[in-house]
């Protein structure tokens, strides 16, 4: 599969796995590389069924500062890209093909410097797919931190929260006990828990699963990471509190000038407040590109499918909620054709037959995988509130 | 480690800021930066801390097991009759004499006053029980966790090793161990009850060791950068404490069973120590003759000081599991 971003520059090939396995090697990358570089990255499992591809040939980027949303319903590969992501996937059982480069700050250790040459804020190449554990934890907390799903069981019951928010800090940052407690204190007043001082006592089985989760948010920040992966951080939260989460990663992100990568099932979560958007249907990309051309001028029946179930506001009351027909697919048996084609309405022999490849639209960075697109449509230039006009009442409070 | 810019600054960012392709929404500008909303969504009541009361049989217990504990210290402090003397060197001593106010659990057929030798036998009966199960915590404990925590060959390994160890009756290995390691003391049936307790302990620890690690805050604990010293120490044995405190209690009571095993089979310390096991073995052989025509205190006493002692034990490791369970259902 071709390499759906154009990037600005591209990472030259001798230099894009250079942290691998083994090697300490240090390249530096250019000023503008994007932060994280997923290219043509499948996750395999070796089960007693067969081999499992829960994620096949998956490329995109994240960039500084930026907001991207992979969506798809259960079971499309989001959270087993998540965990590839970070490199959590377990050693034995699982391979990952393709490369995930990660663009880390340069620390200079044991005079690595190329040629005593250090450029300024030089940024090197982390290889996340082939990288071992004790150099993932250089990575891990520092650069990429991550938001667990489920908040009642991300915390770890018998330590007080400021313990568990603090103990990064002391170990990651040298801080003192004093100094971590004070920080923690102001990471608990930024994520908005009121009177944090006596949180900061609090078992976490004394906070309901909003204040938990922002518990999880401040326990991610707080070693200041660059990318912040948050894997359907609002699926255990009903659905007020889901908007002042949602908000509160928003605000967060400005302030900490952040890039975050938002996995999520819910199309009204990524509608305001993503940049771009990748759709994954059975472990594959089948649309990505900007949110405004993703939701205005989506090409892909699945996206539409997508779009067209999601409840909104303005339907009448008691009018009956689409569906899409059938269920995901098993990825142990994946038709040869397009995997949406069994439930597509769409569908021609073709696509039963033979897998779309993603092609580039006019839209800058916006692709699509199908034989029978929808008809392309020019995207309308950007107002305020687009999303009730294209018909997704996002998460708002 | 690492430096950082100081904390709330923006990083200098290192990317010539590509602008995104349309302007995001910005919420910030009809939403205060801070606070954000400081909404109290504390449902389960932050303050209601409550703990469930553990019940006056608890406490009956911990008394009693307190007691035990106690005497087996200071057992001769405690001005008692001389648990050695016998009517070798006092013939006035009743024989085989029930109880009376002088010797309140009645004497054995040598003489020597029941009451007090209970009273010493809490000694060698918990110093068993705790040295023994304190070994296999030591050794059965460590190499379960580094087992679980390691996976891959060193957990097939030590388990297969365990199991197969597991499968072979203790009793019998323990009957070998003190027939060939003599003279037996109390310290080598320590070692030897230690060792024989080392699979179970093993396990449990392993068993609960695999739970909590693969609970997802070990994972989230991870991904900040935890070392698995950390991990270990922090995350897990935090939470594999009430299990572990709890298999401690029930360890103490089974190795002060299999000690009674032995004692009645005659191969635990050697007789003149008071022992409950060796006590109920001397015992057994005057309860039943019908010519000296004893009562059944010699080996009534014993019984039940064993009874009683594992009786408040179990109950106590139990409840202690319970008081400190955390489960995610209470969560």
């Amino acid at each position: 599969m071709s390499d759906p971003q154009t990037p600005n520059n591209q990472i030259p090939e001798e230099n894009a796995g250079m942290a691998a396995r083994g090697s300490n090697k240090i390249t530096f990358l250019p000023p503008d590389a994007p932060l994280l570089r997923v290219d043509n990255v499948s996750t395999t499992f070796h089960t007693p069924r067969g081999d499992v591809r829960a994620v096949s040939n998956i490329s995109f980027e994240v960039r500084s500062n930026e907001v991207v949303g992979i969506v798809g319903e259960s079971g499309s590969g989001k959270t087993v890209l998540s965990r590839t992501l970070m490199g959590l996937q377990p050693r034995h059982g699982v391979t990952v093909d393709g490369s995930i480069t990660f663009a880390k700050r340069y620390v200079a250790e044991r005079g690595d410097a190329i040629d005593g040459q250090v450029p300024e804020n030089p940024l090197v190449g982390f290889e996340v797919a082939r990288a071992k554990e004790s150099d993932l934890r250089t990575v891990w907390g520092v650069e990429v931190a991550m938001v667990f799903q489920d908040p009642m069981t991300s915390l770890n019951p018998v330590q007080r929260v400021g313990n568990q928010i603090s103990e990064g800090l002391r170990v990651r940052q040298g801080m003192s006990k004093a100094d971590a407690k004070k920080r923690a204190i102001e990471l608990l007043t930024q994520v908005g828990i009121p009177s944090p001082e006596e949180r900061y006592r609090a078992y976490p089985n004394q906070l309901s699963g909003g204040m938990r989760q922002r518990v999880m948010i401040a326990i991610a920040l707080a070693c200041n990471p660059r990318l912040l992966l948050a894997d359907e951080p609002t699926t255990g939260l009903d659905v007020t509190i889901q908007a002042q989460i949602l908000n509160l990663l928003e605000d967060l992100q400005r302030r900490y000038h952040m890039s975050v990568l938002l996995v999520t099932h819910d199309l009204g979560v990524v509608a305001t407040r993503t940049d771009r958007i990748v759709v994954m249907y059975g472990g594959r990309v089948v649309e990505c590109g900007n949110t405004r051309d993703v939701f205005y001028g989506h090409r892909m029946p699945y996206t539409e499918a997508l779009l067209k179930s999601t409840p909104k506001i303005s339907n009448s009351s008691h009018s009956r909620l689409q569906t899409i027909p059938g269920r995901p697919p098993d990825i142990l048996n994946l038709p040869p054709g397009c995997s949406f084609a069994p439930r597509c309405s769409y569908a021609t022999e073709k696509c039963h037959q033979e897998r779309p490849e993603l092609e580039a639209t006019e839209n800058e960075g916006h692709f699509f995988a199908c034989w029978n697109p929808l008809p392309a449509r020019k995207t309308p230039p950007a107002t305020r509130s687009d999303a009730s006009e294209i018909g997704v009442d996002s998460v708002r409070d | 480690m690492t430096d950082y810019p100081p904390q709330n600054s923006i990083h200098p960012s290192p990317f010539a800021q590509s602008p995104p392709a349309f302007p995001r929404e910005d919420h910030s500008i009809h939403e205060p930066a801070m606070p954000l909303e400081t909404i109290d969504d504390t449902e389960h009541g932050f303050d209601k801390e409550k703990r469930q009361s553990l019940g006056w049989f608890f406490w009956c217990c911990v008394v009693y097991f307190a007691l035990n504990v106690f005497v087996a210290l200071f057992a001769n402090h405690l001005h008692l009759t001389d648990p050695y003397l016998t009517t070798a060197t006092n013939p006035n001593l009743p024989v085989n004499g029930g109880p009376t106010s002088a010797n309140w659990f009645g004497t054995d057929e040598l003489g020597r006053d029941i009451f007090s030798r209970v009273l010493y036998g809490a000694r060698v009966s918990l110093s068993i029980g705790f040295g023994a199960i304190t070994i296999g915590f030591l050794i059965g404990g460590t190499l379960g966790v580094y087992a679980a925590f390691r996976r891959k060959k060193i957990d097939a390994v030590l388990s297969v090793s365990m199991y197969t160890i597991l499968a072979f009756p203790a009793i019998i290995f323990l009957l070998a161990f003190t027939a060939i390691w003599k003279p037996i003391s109390l310290n080598k049936i320590i070692i030897l009850l230690g060792i024989a307790s080392i699979p179970a302990v093993y396990r449990v620890i392993r068993g609960s060791t695999l739970a909590a690690g693969s609970r997802e805050f070990v994972m989230a604990a991870k991904v900040q950068g935890a070392s698995d010293f950390r991990i270990i120490f922090k995350e897990i044995l935090p939470n594999i404490l009430p299990t572990a405190i709890s298999f401690y209690m029930i360890g103490v009571a089974t190795l002060i069973i299999l000690e009674g095993a032995l004692a009645v089979l005659g191969t635990s310390v050697p007789p003149p120590t008071p022992s409950w096991g060796n006590m109920i073995n001397e015992g057994i052989s005057y309860i039943n003759s019908p010519n000296t025509g004893v009562g059944p205190w010699l080996v009534l006493f014993p019984g039940l000081a064993f009874c009683l002692l594992l009786l408040s034990i179990n109950y106590i490791g139990d409840k202690l599991r319970e008081h400190f369970d955390v489960t995610e259902g209470k969560l």
